[in-house]
C-alpha cells in the first residue's frame, strides 16, 4: 500500500492505527442504529413492524450491492440473481432434499458466493455498459431457469412452505433474528471497505489505470468485491425467506437488480449507511405510495428524474455539498 | 429437409423482430453515447398506439395505423430528448441508467393508465391472413412483413448513414462532436433528430410485430432485454453489429427450440455469455475505456 502515498487524499488510515475517537463514535451510531430498531421491533404495531423487517432484509440488500456500486464503481445488473439464489437454496434444499432451514442458511450464502464467482469471472473482463448489461443478461438466464424449469422450481408459482422453525415463524422473533443477522453482516461489511482491500478497491474507481501501473491485479480485486457482494446478496436473500417463507422467479427479474441500486442512489451511494437510509425510505416510501395512489411508479419515476438531475449525490449529499470530498475526509482525517 | 426449413425461416422471423427492437437503441448509442433503458417504452406504445388505432373488428386500418404510431412514439422521442436526455449527455454511465430507468418507470404507468392491464391483441392484416407453404412447410404468412420491414429499416438506415447529409452528420457526430458543432452544425437539434428517429425505429418495430404478440403492459421490460443483448452482442453503436447479432441470437433461439424446448429461452444469454466471453466488447464494437 505504501505506493498509495502519491495520492495524499488515500494516504493515513490503511497503515496508521485508526484513531480511537472515531472507532468510538462509529460503534455508538451502531449501538443507536440497532438498538432502534429492535425498540421498533418490540413495540410497534406487528404490521408495521412487518414493514420494518422487510426495509432491513432489503438494506442489507442494497449495503451488499453498495460494495460494487459505490466502493467499486461498478454498476451491475446481476444482485437480483444471487439474491434470488440466497432464497431458492433454502426452499428448494428444503422442498427437495429435506434440509432444515439453519442447513439452508448455512449453505445459501456460500452458493451465492459460488454463482457470484462464475458470474464475476466472465463478467469482470467487460467494463462499464457491457458490464452492467452483461449481468443483465446473467440475471435473466436465472429468471428464466426459474420460469421454466417448473418440475424443480415450481415455475411461475415458486417454491413455499413452512421452512422455519416454529420460534423464528413468530413474527417478533423473526423480526429480531433479521436484524442480528443484518446488523452482523453490515460490520463485517464496513470491515471490508475499511480494510486495505477497501481502500484499494476505491482507489481502482478512482483511477483504474494508475492503479494498473503500480501493479495491482484489478481484475482480482474486484473479482473479490463481487464475491463478497454475491456472498450477503444470498444472506439477503435467506432473509427474505424469513420474511415470505418462500421463493418465486420474480426476485430475479432484471428490474429487482435495480431495486437495491436505486436504494444506494436515493440514500446517497457514497457513504456506507446511504443505501441503508435508501432502503428505509425506498420499502417505507413505496408501502405508503401503493396505498395512497395506483400511480407509485409514476412518482417514484418522477423523483428519481429529478434526484437524478438535481441531486446527482443523493439524500446524503443534501447534507454535504461535496460528499466525494466529504467521504475522502472521513478517511483521512479523524473524527471528521 | 423440413427441419432446415423451420430453422432458416424461423431464425429469419426471430431476428427480423430482435433487428427491428435494436436498431433505434444501437443508432442512439452510436451517435449519442446514451443507452436507453427507456427503449422498450416506445417500442410498446408503438405496439399500444397500434392497438387503438385499428381497433378490435378489422385489420384494414393496418397499413396506415403502424406509420401514424411510428410517427407518434418519434415525436414522444424528441419531447423526451429536448427535456430530459439532453441533460445527460457525457454524464456517467449510472446516470444515464438512472435517469432512463425513471422514464421507463413513468411511461409504463402511463401505458397502464392510459390502456389498463388486459392484454390486447391486434389482427393480422387480410392480405397477410393464413399461411403460405415453402417445402411442405407452413409458415405464417404475416412473417413476410416482419422480415421484410426489418430488411427495409437495416437498408434504409444504410443508406441514410452513407449517402444523406443527415447520415453523414450522424456519422462526423460519432467520430469528432466539436469539430462538427464548430463547422456551423446544431449538434442540438442533431441530437434530437437521432433520438427521434430512433424512438421512431422502436415504434415501428412495436407496431409491426403488435399483430403477433399479446400487447400488455410489461413488453417494455420484456422487449428490452433482448434489445440490448442484440445491441451488446453486436458492440454498442454498430447497425451491421446489430444485424449479425440478431441472426445470431436469433439462430440460437430456433435452434434451441428444436433441439431443447424446455431451455430453449436459456440459449440467447447463453449466447451473449459466451460471445462477450471471447470478445468483450461485442462483435463490431469498440473497446470501451
Amino acid at each position: 500500500m505504501a505506493a498509495l502515498t502519491h495520492d495524499e487524499r488515500l494516504v493515513p488510515s490503511a497503515g496508521t492505527p485508526r484513531p480511537r475517537l472515531k472507532s468510538f463514535g462509529v460503534a455508538a451510531l451502531a449501538v443507536v442504529i440497532v438498538g432502534g430498531l429492535a425498540l421498533a421491533g418490540a413495540f410497534l404495531p406487528l404490521s408495521t413492524a412487518l414493514d420494518v423487517r422487510n426495509a432491513i432484509g432489503l438494506a442489507l440488500f442494497a449495503v451488499a450491492t453498495n460494495l460494487l456500486l459505490g466502493y467499486g464503481g461498478l454498476v451491475s445488473f446481476g444482485q437480483a440473481a444471487l439474491y434470488g439464489i440466497g432464497a431458492y437454496t433454502v426452499m428448494l434444499g428444503w422442498q427437495h432434499w429435506g434440509w432444515s432451514f439453519w442447513t439452508g442458511f448455512v449453505v445459501a450464502p456460500l452458493v451465492g458466493a459460488a454463482a457470484a464467482a462464475a458470474i464475476g469471472v466472465i463478467a469482470l473482463r467487460t467494463r462499464q455498459l457491457y458490464f452492467a448489461l452483461l449481468t443483465l443478461a446473467f440475471t435473466q438466464l436465472a429468471f428464466t431457469l426459474a420460469h421454466q424449469q417448473f418440475e424443480f422450481t415450481g415455475g411461475d408459482n415458486g417454491v413455499f412452505g413452512e421452512v422455519l422453525p416454529a420460534w423464528l415463524a413468530d413474527e417478533r422473533q423473526g423480526y429480531m433474528f433479521t436484524l442480528g443477522v443484518a446488523a452482523i453482516s453490515c460490520f463485517l461489511l464496513w470491515r471490508v471497505v475499511t480494510s486495505p482491500f477497501g481502500l484499494t478497491l476505491r482507489a481502482i474507481r478512482e483511477n483504474r489505470d494508475r492503479m494498473e501501473a503500480l501493479g495491482v491485479n484489478v481484475y482480482l480485486h474486484q473479482l473479490v468485491a463481487f464475491v463478497i457482494s454475491g456472498f450477503f446478496c444470498a444472506v439477503a436473500g435467506v432473509l427474505f425467506v424469513v420474511h415470505t417463507q418462500s421463493a418465486y422467479p420474480q426476485l430475479l427479474e432484471w428490474t429487482k437488480s435495480g431495486e437495491p441500486i436505486l436504494m444506494a442512489v436515493i440514500g446517497g451511494m457514497f457513504s456506507f449507511l446511504g443505501p441503508v437510509v435508501g432502503a428505509f425510505v425506498y420499502t417505507l416510501g413505496q408501502q405508503e405510495l401503493v396505498q395512497q395512489t395506483e400511480s407509485w411508479k409514476l412518482v417514484l419515476g418522477v423523483i428519481l428524474l429529478a434526484i437524478v438531475l438535481l441531486r446527482p449525490d443523493g439524500l446524503a449529499g443534501l447534507v454535504s455539498a461535496r460528499p466525494w470530498r466529504r467521504l475522502r475526509r472521513s478517511e483521512t482525517e479523524p473524527g471528521a | 429437409m423440413d427441419t432446415v426449413v423451420i430453422e432458416v425461416s424461423g431464425t429469419l422471423s426471430a431476428a427480423s423482430s430482435l433487428f427491428l427492437a435494436s436498431a433505434g437503441l444501437t443508432l442512439i448509442f452510436g451517435a449519442m453515447r446514451v443507452i436507453n433503458l427507456a427503449h422498450g417504452s416506445f417500442y410498446m406504445f408503438g405496439a399500444f398506439l397500434t392497438t387503438s388505432l385499428v381497433g378490435f373488428a378489422t385489420g384494414a386500418r393496418f397499413w396506415w395505423a403502424v406509420p401514424v404510431a411510428a410517427l407518434a412514439v418519434a415525436l414522444i422521442g424528441a419531447g423526451v430528448e429536448l427535456g430530459v436526455i439532453r441533460h445527460i449527455y457525457g454524464k456517467e454511465h449510472l446516470t444515464q441508467l438512472l435517469a432512463t430507468y425513471a422514464l421507463f418507470l413513468i411511461f409504463a404507468d402511463l401505458a397502464l393508465r392510459i390502456w389498463g392491464a388486459e392484454s390486447r391483441a391486434v389482427p393480422v392484416p387480410k392480405s397477410f391472413f393464413g399461411s403460405i407453404e415453402i417445402a411442405g412447410e407452413q409458415i405464417p404468412k404475416y412473417n413476410l412483413v416482419i422480415v421484410g420491414t426489418a430488411i427495409a429499416v437495416g437498408v434504409g438506415l444504410w443508406l441514410l448513414l452513407k449517402l444523406t447529409t443527415l447520415g453523414w452528420r450522424i456519422r462526423a457526430a460519432v467520430d469528432d462532436p466539436e469539430s462538427l458543432e464548430a463547422s456551423g452544425v446544431n449538434l442540438q437539434l442533431l441530437f434530437t433528430v437521432v433520438f427521434a428517429l430512433g424512438a421512431l425505429l422502436a415504434g415501428l418495430g412495436g407496431a409491426v410485430i403488435s399483430p403477433q404478440i399479446a400487447v400488455t403492459p410489461g413488453i417494455d421490460g420484456s422487449i428490452i432485454v433482448g434489445a440490448f443483448i442484440v445491441t451488446v452482442v453486436g458492440g454498442l453503436g454498430s447497425i451491421l453489429g446489430a444485424a449479425v447479432a440478431a441472426l445470431l441470437i436469433g439462430a440460437s433461439e430456433t435452434a434451441g427450440t428444436l433441439a431443447a424446448p424446455d431451455w430453449a429461452s436459456t440459449f440467447p444469454y447463453i449466447a451473449m455469455i459466451a460471445i462477450l466471453a471471447v470478445r468483450p466488447w461485442g462483435l463490431f464494437g469498440q473497446p470501451e475505456r
